[in-house]
């Protein structure tokens, strides 16, 4: 009984870990599908977003004593503005350019980042105010509770990935995003500005992934520097689902919180601690290996 | 140089030191790296020596990325795994240098082939994903202490100063002596790689960068070419992780994170993908340069370290936004352009 209760504990908690890992790696595959830009920095983006709560949220700024609930938003508002700067300031030079720069780019954004919040914020963990941090939790079966922020990203990140698809699906906008993934240059010619579409999408990317990484420090308790690891997680998401599905990057990131829960429960013990990031990364070169174009990637048909 | 060319035969085309001038410029810098140690001061000479080791890790990266093409994101992996082994070679088996950077070599090429496998079917950023895989399982595994000191010996160990080249003979110590270690190995692959350029190994390998596809078509095969490139680069790396180890004079998994990849990225960007001269170029400048900025920001701030990423980020984008072929390619238009003043047409 009480092993069943403890399997699913560590389900459960997989469960909400995988939804909030879901919300940074739609932000991914939502970037990849409309610019085809591989993005290697949404780790540190999660990790931004998670900071910037952390500054904004206690009177640090004297000016400025915002409210937690008040930092949260200004804190998205921030993602939002960010991702159009980015676009503006560097993404655009690099459309078109080879696989290789645009990697690098993104490579190289994730080291400035990390570099810049270590050099004026430091290494430590900061904890989060107290109105942040909920004390309400979910009863589930077997007596076993559903934390307030796991809760909470499952609720956001089931939001976000049907308001997703609908805004696909539905709205013009949508159908706009969608021309410009399947064909940048006919949509063009269409009269679709790719500029806006672009930063468009990089905006709502980095809002959904500085949710993620808010998510992600409140069940921690408090920022720490090791959310930018979820980066690197969030490929074996992507990779499993198929690099430009939101749907699949949604199953994709719940099978890896899953994976990381049991490999900390029920393997680390057996090979080492910390065991549980490494597990997806193993699942991410299977499934390499085995199914390239993941469970709902569109395949790529190559001729000379 | 004449306005034209007048090779007569082939050899000449392809021969490493083709100009007068060349020659001229080979003869009158042989002497330099050999005067060095008597001109400049201690901590230029260990910045130097770092040069050196560095080159050869870039040198690697270059046989992968420049010449085949493929993405690898775990430069700082590979590294680790050459300066484990060798500290392991050199501590426990008394076997002495060279035969700790042969075997360092040896092991990271096994890994470097058995993490190209998925090129057997993907190819570009699926290459990069994988690679960025291995560089974080690396990490854990260094990082585990205990358990898995059977096999690299503990996260943290300290390499001896004073060390045979083999065995125990033909002790070298002081920073002279590293340096010129240094500097001969670091020749060594030079030349290596620069003759990998003129064989018809590497014409393959540029075949497949340029389209995997009709490489194939012609008979060429992908797969197992592809596994070379990582095989030949992964060597380099790994020696050049060995030399590190004994350079720094311990090992620890915080010396290969991600960061020395970047770093790395920044330095074959910089010099120019696809040439030799471009990777030293490279290699010189950042470390120069970043030894610059180091005591430059030391002075005001108290996390330069910290910087360093911040420094290779800004100067990485600017360089592929402004000249993406990098510094090579950029010297030879300003020499063309000062060829052919005033009148340019």
């Amino acid at each position: 009984m009480s092993n069943i209760a403890t399997f699913f504990e560590v389900f459960v908690r997989g469960l909400g870990l995988g939804a909030i890992y879901s919300l940074v790696a739609m932000g991914f595959v939502l970037i990849y599908k409309v610019t085809g830009v591989l993005n290697f920095a949404q780790g540190q983006f999660a990790l931004l977003g998670a900071y910037l709560v952390a500054i904004l949220a206690p009177p640090a700024l004297i000016f400025l004593e915002l409210p937690a609930a008040l930092a949260v938003v200004v804190t998205i508002v921030v993602g939002l503005l960010l991702g159009v700067v980015l676009e503006r300031v560097i993404f655009r030079h690099f459309i078109g350019e080879p696989v290789l720069s645009v990697i690098i780019v993104t490579l190289a954004l994730g080291g400035i980042i990390t570099g810049g919040i270590q050099f004026f914020f430091g290494r430590d963990s900061r904890a989060y105010p107290a109105t942040l941090q909920f004390d309400w939790s979910v009863p589930l079966l077997f007596g076993v509770d559903l934390n307030a922020s796991f809760a909470l990203g499952v609720a956001l990140s089931l939001v976000v990935v049907l308001a997703l698809m609908a805004f696909f699906r539905y709205t013009v906008m949508g159908s706009i995003l969608r021309a410009c993934s399947s064909d940048q240059q006919a949509a063009m010619v269409l009269g679709v500005s790719i500029e806006r579409t672009i930063v468009l999408s990089w905006a709502i990317s980095i809002a959904i992934t500085s949710v993620g990484g808010i998510l992600l420090a409140m069940s921690q308790g408090g920022t720490s520097f090791g959310i930018y690891g979820v980066g690197i997680l969030i490929f074996a998401a992507v990779v499993f689902g198929g690099l430009d599905s939101i749907p699949g990057a949604f199953i994709g990131a719940i099978v890896v919180g899953l994976l990381q829960e049991v490999g900390d429960y029920y393997v680390a013990p057996v090979v080492g601690a910390g065991f549980g990031e490494v597990l997806p990364m193993l699942l991410l070169v299977v499934v390499i290996l085995v199914m390239p174009y993941g469970l709902f990637g569109t395949e790529r048909i190559e001729r000379l | 140089m004449p306005c034209g060319e007048y090779f007569t035969s082939y050899e000449d085309r392809m021969g490493l030191v083709r100009w007068r001038i060349e020659r001229i410029a080979f003869v009158l810098a042989l002497p330099i790296p050999f005067l060095i140690p008597f001109v400049v001061s201690g901590g230029m000479l260990s910045t130097i020596t770092r040069i050196y080791i560095m080159i050869i890790a870039v040198l690697g990266l270059h046989v992968i990325l420049g010449y085949a093409g493929e993405i690898v994101l775990a430069q700082g992996a590979f590294m680790a795994i050459g300066a484990y082994t060798a500290v392991r070679v050199v501590t426990e088996l008394g076997a002495g240098m060279i035969p700790a950077m042969i075997l360092g070599g040896l092991l990271t090429a096994m890994v470097a082939v058995i993490f190209g496998l998925p090129s057997w079917r993907v190819k570009g950023f699926y290459i990069a994903i994988s690679t960025l895989a291995l560089q974080f399982i690396a990490e854990w595994f260094f990082e585990m202490g205990g358990r898995y000191e059977v096999i690299h010996g503990g996260t943290q160990q300290s390499m001896p100063r004073e060390i045979g080249l083999i065995g125990d003979s033909l002790t070298i110590a002081s920073r002279t002596e590293q340096y010129f270690l240094a500097f001969f190995v670091m020749a060594i692959f030079a030349i290596l790689t620069l003759n990998l350029s003129r064989t018809g190994i590497a014409r393959t390998f540029r075949g497949i960068h340029e389209n995997d596809l009709s490489s194939a078509v012609l008979g060429i095969d992908v797969f197992r070419n592809k596994l070379l490139a990582y095989a030949i680069g992964g060597f380099m790396i790994g020696v050049s992780g060995a030399l590190f180890a004994y350079y720094i004079g311990f090992v620890d998994p915080t010396h290969y994170t991600i960061d020395m990849t970047l770093e790395h990225y920044v330095m074959l960007l910089l010099g120019g993908i696809g040439r030799v001269w471009g990777v030293i170029t490279g290699v010189s400048v950042i470390s120069l340069l970043e030894r610059g900025v180091r005591d430059f920001i030391a002075a005001y701030a108290a996390d330069a370290a910290a910087i360093d990423a911040v420094f290779f980020g800004v100067v990485i984008i600017i360089v592929l936004a402004v000249e993406p072929k990098g510094l090579l390619a950029a010297l030879g238009q300003i020499k063309d352009y000062f060829r052919k003043w005033p009148y340019a047409y």
